[in-house]
């Protein structure tokens, strides 16, 4: 009987086209969403073209910041310089051909020239122009400063300058390249396992008699209540993780977004999760005599926020609740599948992965007893 | 005017749910827009990050770099085992771990410092890079001193002088550098809103009208055909025109005196025309659905990839060149465009590509309109 009547829930699911709609597809376009919109941060290959730069020159100004400029278009092939008159360079500017303004006013110390840069906006290209400026002027005065009190040692800091030396040892903690975006698609996969509530709320609705006709049968039945629901919850369990499955495989091959070469950890992650979101479904559905539609409502707005918690719509949402109300991230469903996803990538050993799946279990197992102990031995006078 | 009456009546079966819908993205967009701005004005003061230092240098650079770094940020002292680190990261206590050796400035001054500090960034962190190009300016100074042959103390503090030296950056006229008003974030959201609602809000009421018994009976009535589409396209209008007002209502209360300048009069007409642009696709959506929850995904659907794809949530200048010109055919994209051209305007005569944005919008709003209406006569045929 257990086999038959699983086969059954999982053909009954899976013909509901809504259902598989929000747990199938859903996802997928919204990774595809994430995908397009993050494209660039993902690969980290920032699509690069010189900055287009206006330099105006007053005639008896100082020629070293012109020769720098020249060495960043020819050799760094960092901006694109136009040598123009002012008025030219205003109109250039206001037409957006070109990014900034240098001006190179004559002073009269004698030192790299009176520079400044005129912009119209506050964005990428601008703070590039502003840091080239700044790196300029810093390393000028540095000349400047051992010019003036050992000039015999300035052949050794010139020298410096060109090395270009790389201080720091990248001392990581993971191999695995990892940056802010990663986070909306842990987020994406936390939100697709809790998808499952709402199929999780069918099964409670299957067995509530004064919310489905289903239930009033079952009800009357000699049957325990306990095995006609099993098969019905693992059907449900089963379809959930394989979309969630099909979901993660599209973002990794697909998509290309790096998760981590854990991928049986992942998919045991999403198996857990997946579990979670069905027993909270079952849980909502559960609770009181409340007509279906509300208990739908809830169910999805606790899957929404328990996302948004997660940082599916804002990153950083979690490192905000660390530092405020970290009970929030013990506790919530999606933050814990997040935090696992991540842990399982950055750190080497599986303490922190290890802790965070047993949360989600016993997360799980308190829902699912919780629901259990509503349902069982409910009966009606009328209904 | 009995069938614009009952559309009203439909409408207001419906009611707790427009409502429900208008007021969570009430308040959604209004949190947005808020945000937005607080991140805006972080970004113009230095990151603060959590520093953990572990300084063992004998001589005068290592203290100094620190005595840098605690300028913007916090210093922390590290944790004393391998795996206290690894958790104070994991509970973000500490945002980024340097480890100064005992022979740093003696190497420095050698030439030999290639990676001799030890620098570790807590994974995923977007801002924590910041400081390693704040390490690397300040030793590229201090070395050059130090090379130079002056001794450690004096070229610490010549660094430090140098390290102060800003870049004299102006603004070509005075408002440029001034940060974009709340009515540019608030009518920035507003494509999302307006499609959510219009396609769930009209969708739902026209489904009723479609409804197969229904529209048999209506359609052997004795009111003619025309009169009533003309008065259920009334009662569209009406629909879109309450939306419309309650979210100007808003706008004004939000952004004040932005509303009544040119700015935001422009703001409106982009809105107004957007929101006609989403009523015609609520008309070509509502051609495809047959239950309300079908009508429910598709609404989600669209709104959601019209807006990411549009550059309603992610900044256009995030995208490849290749996504932006797919992205002109989505007419969330010239909404944007459009708020974008808008904060540049200064008088009507002005801002002629903003015009070119709504008649674009409006043309996509004819497009959708056309393709609903041939969707609807090519059911039809086959019904009959």
């Amino acid at each position: 009987m257990f086999f038959r009547l699983y086969l059954y829930s999982i053909r009954q699911t899976t013909r509901q086209k809504l259902i598989m709609f929000w747990s199938l597809i859903f996802p997928v376009i919204l990774g595809t969403l994430f995908r397009i919109a993050f494209g660039e941060f993902i690969n980290e290959e920032v699509v690069f073209h010189q900055i287009p730069v206006a330099y105006v020159a007053e005639e008896s100004a100082s020629q070293i910041f012109a020769e720098m400029l020249k060495f960043l278009e020819e050799d760094n092939k960092l901006v694109k310089v136009i040598e123009t008159d002012e008025a030219n360079a205003q109109k250039l500017l206001k037409e957006e051909k070109v990014e900034g303004i240098y001006y190179n006013k004559a002073s009269e110390i004698g030192d790299g020239g009176n520079i400044s840069l005129t912009v119209t906006k506050d964005e990428m290209s601008q703070s590039i122009l502003s840091s080239v400026l700044e790196q300029y002027q810093r390393v000028f005065h540095t000349m400047q400063n051992i010019g003036r009190k050992n000039p015999a040692g300035i052949k050794e800091a010139v020298q410096v300058m060109e090395q270009e030396y790389q201080y720091l040892k990248e001392g990581a903690i993971s191999d695995t390249p990892q940056n802010a975006m990663t986070d909306y698609f842990y987020a994406l996969i936390a939100m697709n396992c809790l998808m499952g509530v709402s199929m999780g709320m069918q099964i409670a609705v299957g067995f509530k008699a004064n919310l489905s006709d289903l239930a009033a049968r079952r009800v009357v039945s000699g049957t325990g209540q306990f095995g006609m629901m099993m098969p019905d919850l693992l059907a449900k369990i089963t379809i959930q993780f394989l979309c969630t499955v099909f979901a993660v495989c599209y973002l990794m091959f697909a998509l290309k977004i790096p998760l981590g070469d854990k991928f049986g950890f992942v998919l045991l992650t999403t198996l857990v999760g997946s579990i979670v979101g069905i027993f909270m479904g079952f849980f909502i559905g559960a609770v009181g005599t409340y007509r279906e539609s509300l208990k739908e409502g809830i169910c999805i707005c606790s899957m929404m926020l328990s996302s948004f918690l997660a940082g599916l719509m804002v990153g950083n949402m979690y490192r905000f609740l660390e530092n405020h109300v970290p009970i929030v991230n013990r506790i919530n469903p999606a933050s814990l599948i997040v935090k696992a996803l991540y842990s399982l990538n950055i750190y080497e050993g599986y303490e922190r992965y290890t802790q965070c799946m047993i949360s989600l279990i016993v997360l799980a197992a308190v829902l699912g007893a919780g629901a259990f102990a509503m349902i069982r031995r409910e009966r009606y006078a009328s209904i | 005017m009995q069938v614009f009456k009952v559309f009203c009546k439909v409408m207001l079966k419906h009611k707790t749910q427009f409502l429900m819908y208008i007021v969570i993205y009430m308040i959604i967009s209004i949190a947005v827009s808020r945000s937005v701005q607080e991140s805006k004005v972080m970004e113009f003061s230095k990151v603060s990050l959590k520093v953990a230092v572990d300084n063992r240098d004998q001589g005068e650079l290592g203290g100094g770099l620190v005595s840098y770094l605690k300028e913007y940020n916090e210093i922390k002292k590290v944790p004393k085992n391998q795996e206290a680190v690894k958790d104070a990261m994991y509970y973000q206590e500490i945002d980024y771990v340097l480890l100064i050796p005992e022979d740093f400035t003696e190497k420095i001054r050698e030439g030999t410092g290639e990676e001799i500090l030890e620098g570790t960034v807590v994974p995923g962190s977007s801002t924590a890079y910041l400081i390693e190009n704040e390490i690397k300016q300040y030793l590229d100074t201090a070395s050059m001193y130090l090379r130079a042959g002056m001794d450690s103390v004096s070229a610490v503090e010549l660094t430090k002088e140098d390290m102060q030296q800003e870049a004299d950056v102006n603004y070509l006229e005075k408002s440029d550098g001034e940060s974009l008003p709340v009515g540019f974030h608030f009518f920035r959201y507003l494509p999302y809103v307006f499609m959510v609602v219009m396609i769930l809000g009209l969708g739902a009421v026209m489904k009723t009208f479609r409804d197969k018994d229904l529209s048999a009976r209506n359609k052997c009535s004795a009111m003619s055909f025309f009169n009533q589409n003309v008065q259920i396209i009334l009662g569209c209008i009406f629909f879109t025109l309450v939306v419309y007002t309650l979210f100007m209502v808003m706008a004004l209360c939000l952004t004040g005196d932005y509303f009544f300048s040119i700015k935001g009069l422009l703001s409106a007409v982009n809105a107004l025309v957007f929101s006609i642009c989403a009523a015609s696709l609520a008309w070509l959506c509502v051609q495809f659905v047959r239950s309300m929850e079908e009508l429910n995904a598709m609404s989600n659907v669209f709104s959601l990839s019209f807006s990411f794809l549009g550059g309603v949530f992610v900044s256009l200048d995030l995208m490849s060149d290749g996504v932006r010109q797919a992205a002109k055919f989505i007419p969330s994209y010239w909404y944007v465009i459009a708020n974008n051209e808008i904060q540049k305007v200064e008088s009507f005569a002005e801002a002629g590509s903003v015009y070119q944005s709504y008649l674009v919008v409006l043309l996509f709003a004819l497009a959708f309109f056309a393709v609903g209406l041939l969707a609807n006569r090519m059911k039809l045929r086959t019904a009959q």
